[in-house]
C-alpha cells in the first residue's frame, strides 16, 4: 500500500497505547483523522513538526515511529 | 469523508449544475441584442450558486460542527495548493484559446468574454475534482 520510502509503526503504537483511535491521535497531534489514516497507509509524508508531535504523543523517539528506506536522492514524493 | 472533501463535492456539483444551465442557455440566446439579458442571467446564476453553496455547507457543518470549525491541517492545505496549481494551467490554456478564437476565428468581444468565462468555470471544475481525487488517494 505504501508508495513512499518511509514506513511507520503508528498503528501498532496506537494499539499499545490503550487502543488509541485514529481520531484521538489526530486530535492530540492537531491534524484530521483522514491525515492520520493517510500517514499510516504510507500515502502521505507528514511534516517534521507533525512527526515529532506523534512521537511525543507515544513517548518514543522519532526513529521508533518512522523509518526511512530510500537512498540519498531520487526518492522524492512525486508531485 | 472529511469536511474539506465534502466541501469540494458541494462546490463541484453546484458549479456543474449552475454553469451547465447557464452555458446551455447562452448559445441559443446569443444575439447582439441579448447581451444585457445574458449578463442579468449570469448574475442570477452567481446568486443561485452562492445560495446553493451556503445552504449546503451549513447543512454539512451542522452535522459535523467540530470538523467544520477545525482549521485546515497541513495535508488539506497541500491538497488545495496542488489542485489550484492544476486549475491555473487549465485556465491559462482556456484564456489563450478564447483570445485565439477572437484573433483567428473572428469571434466578437462578447463571444470571447463567454469563452473566458467558460475557461474560468472549467478551471474551477478541475480544481474541485482534483481536490476530491487527492482526498480519496490520501494525497
Amino acid at each position: 500500500m505504501s508508495r513512499l520510502p518511509i514506513s511507520n509503526t503508528i498503528r501498532r503504537l496506537r494499539f499499545d497505547h490503550d487502543e488509541m483511535t485514529q481520531q484521538q491521535l489526530a486530535e492530540r497531534v492537531g491534524v484530521t483523522r483522514q491525515t492520520v489514516n493517510a500517514i499510516e497507509l504510507g500515502k502521505y509524508s507528514p511534516s517534521l513538526e507533525v512527526a515529532f508531535r506523534m512521537a511525543a504523543v507515544f513517548g518514543v523517539p522519532l526513529e521508533q515511529v518512522f523509518e526511512y528506506h530510500g537512498g540519498g536522492r531520487g526518492d522524492e514524493q512525486k508531485w | 469523508m472529511s469536511f474539506r472533501e465534502k466541501s469540494a463535492w458541494i462546490s463541484l456539483i453546484s458549479i456543474l449544475l449552475v454553469s451547465g444551465f447557464f452555458f446551455w442557455q447562452v448559445p441559443a440566446r446569443m444575439t447582439a441584442a441579448s447581451h444585457p439579458a445574458l449578463v442579468r442571467g449570469l448574475w442570477y446564476c452567481v446568486i443561485a450558486l452562492v445560495l446553493i453553496e451556503v445552504v449546503a455547507h451549513i447543512v454539512v457543518a451542522m452535522r459535523a460542527p467540530k470538523d467544520a470549525q477545525a482549521p485546515k491541517d497541513e495535508r488539506e492545505r497541500l491538497i488545495e495548493l496542488k489542485a489550484i496549481r492544476i486549475a491555473h494551467y487549465v485556465f491559462l490554456v482556456g484564456v489563450l484559446l478564447a483570445v485565439s478564437s477572437m484573433i483567428h476565428l473572428g469571434a466578437n468581444v462578447f463571444a470571447m468574454a463567454y469563452h473566458v468565462l467558460l475557461a474560468f468555470v472549467t478551471a474551477e471544475v478541475v480544481n474541485y475534482a482534483a481536490r476530491i481525487v487527492y482526498h480519496r488517494r490520501g494525497l
